[in-house]
């Protein structure tokens, strides 16, 4: 059996694995190597500390101790530059080599940059890292105007952050409604609405042609595609993460949008995993490969892929995801995936209560429920089930839908 | 997490601040049988069994935050 371990990446998936291996390999050596100065936080709650919600000491879930008391070497500040899977060994910017006998990357993304002239002008953000959320709180504070692009669960934290901080904001979106591709503008008025509430204007069919600068380089306003010019002293650009695979294009590595995994989060290469954002796996509950970049998904990818490493075909991952939006007085959920499928449902269940279910071949994919969260259960229930709910999908509209209302049907 | 058989029940209390040695749980962070008890107890004079995600004391960001109190 393995007994060294080595973890690029300590975010929940990297973290969940560290914590899996030590819990199932008492006498494992365990390495965990990250680029970032700071060891485990919660990356759920950076947005809370930007919008001036939260301090910062609760959002660190493991100090540095931890790592001692577990028995972890962690390696903060230490840029892996190649991976040489043929001798299982990872080489780093300062110099040091690390062997292994399992290797998991958890090696995540980093932010889009928009393609736009001044793109990298001061004042610009990308919302990632809790040191991003540092320099967005501190640049938010100073500012009275704001520019936000990107219309999706990432955007919409900037567009969160800037009301509660008062900033007035233009919240620039390429087409008519927010996160297009899973709600219908009757659902997605129920968000635009919130953000006016706090002072953020939603401006459709928009989008970022240019940034201008001042004379100090700084951002002062941004240019659509129609030459409306939104002046802007803090500018926020959520439109998608780059999937790090540059550290693995010289390697036999399987990359596809990702490293593609099997549903035991091994790789083409027998002896490395992958796991959280980074990887394109074998989706068991949607029958083909998929991407999730949720926390619970990732934390769970983490420990499976551990009991892989120890044991390969132990478990598979087999899993329901789900992502809230917290900022306003109605909870918003999407699960699964709420942009696939072949058809879909949807309906107004009541005032400020709406809901929608993507279907692929009669069976529940994913969706999206604003106001009103209690059918999450029955909905994920039915995808881990594979109910095919052909013909039913009205029942799926009903306030207080159960599972129980469907009539029977198959399983798969 | 399945619910604590100890009796005792569990409540959630809005407040608007967050001590610095707390801690606070996000809604996504919870099991299951958490998030529905979050859901019917947060904003509502109600309680309800224990459950094994959340402990007196903590604090979990919902739609607004909320100090779990158990008795």
């Amino acid at each position: 059996m393995s007994n060294s371990y080595v973890i690029v990446g300590d975010g929940i998936a990297g973290a969940s694995a560290a914590e899996t291996l030590r819990e199932e390999a008492p006498d494992a050596e365990i390495t965990v190597l990250t680029d970032e100065g700071e060891s485990l936080y919660n990356r759920i709650l950076i947005k809370e500390y930007a919008k001036g919600k939260l301090p910062e000491a609760p959002i660190s879930i493991h100090q540095e101790e931890w790592y001692d008391d577990h028995d972890v070497d962690l390696r903060l500040n230490t840029v892996v530059v190649d991976i040489d899977v043929e001798n299982d060994a990872i080489h780093t910017h300062e110099g040091e080599t690390f062997e292994y006998d399992s290797l998991l990357l958890a090696i995540g993304g980093t932010p889009q940059q928009l393609p736009v002239e001044n793109a990298d002008a001061d004042g610009i953000h990308h919302f990632w890292t809790f040191q991003d959320a540092r320099r967005i709180k501190e640049s938010v504070e100073d500012a009275e105007k704001a520019v936000i692009v990107g219309a999706g669960l990432l955007g919409i934290d900037f567009a969160a952050i800037c009301g509660a901080q008062d900033v007035e904001a233009k919240y620039l979106m390429r087409g008519d409604n927010w996160w297009r591709y899973a709600l219908s503008e009757e659902g997605a008025e129920l968000m635009h609405e919130a953000m006016r509430k706090r002072g953020v204007e939603p401006v459709f069919d928009s989008g970022v042609d240019r940034f201008e600068v001042d004379d100090d380089g700084h951002v002062e306003a941004a240019v659509d595609p129609s030459g409306d010019r939104y002046e802007c002293d803090f500018a926020g650009v959520a439109i998608g993460l780059n999937f790090n695979t540059e550290l693995v294009e010289n390697t036999p590595l399987e990359v596809e949008d990702g490293l593609v995994v099997d549903e035991y989060m091994r790789t083409n290469v027998d002896n490395v995993f992958a796991a959280g954002d980074i990887t394109t796996f074998n989706d068991l509950v949607l029958g083909e490969q998929a991407k999730n970049g949720s926390w619970g998904s990732a934390k769970e990818q983490g420990t499976v892929a551990a009991r892989n490493m120890l044991e390969y075909e132990s478990e598979a991952f087999e899993w329901v995801s789900s992502y809230s939006i917290t900022h306003f007085d109605f909870p918003f959920l999407s699960f699964g995936h709420p942009t696939l499928g072949d058809d879909s449902v949807e309906a107004t269940t009541a005032e400020g209560e709406w809901r929608r279910v993507a279907l692929k071949n009669g069976k529940v994919v994913g969706g999206v429920l604003i106001g009103d969260l209690s059918p999450q259960s029955a909905f994920k229930q039915l995808m881990r089930e594979g109910r095919d709910v052909s013909g039913q999908t009205e029942l799926l509209m009903e306030p207080g839908f159960s599972v129980d209302d469907l009539a029977a049907t198959t399983q798969q | 997490m399945s619910l604590r058989e100890t009796g005792r029940r569990l409540r959630l209390r809005r407040t608007g601040w967050i001590p610095p040695d707390a801690r606070v749980r996000h809604y996504d962070e919870l099991g299951e049988e958490a998030q529905i008890l979050v859901r019917e107890l947060a904003g509502r004079p109600r309680t309800a069994p224990e459950t094994g995600d959340l402990d007196d004391g903590d604090f979990v960001k919902f739609t607004d935050y909320y100090q779990v109190r158990t008795r």
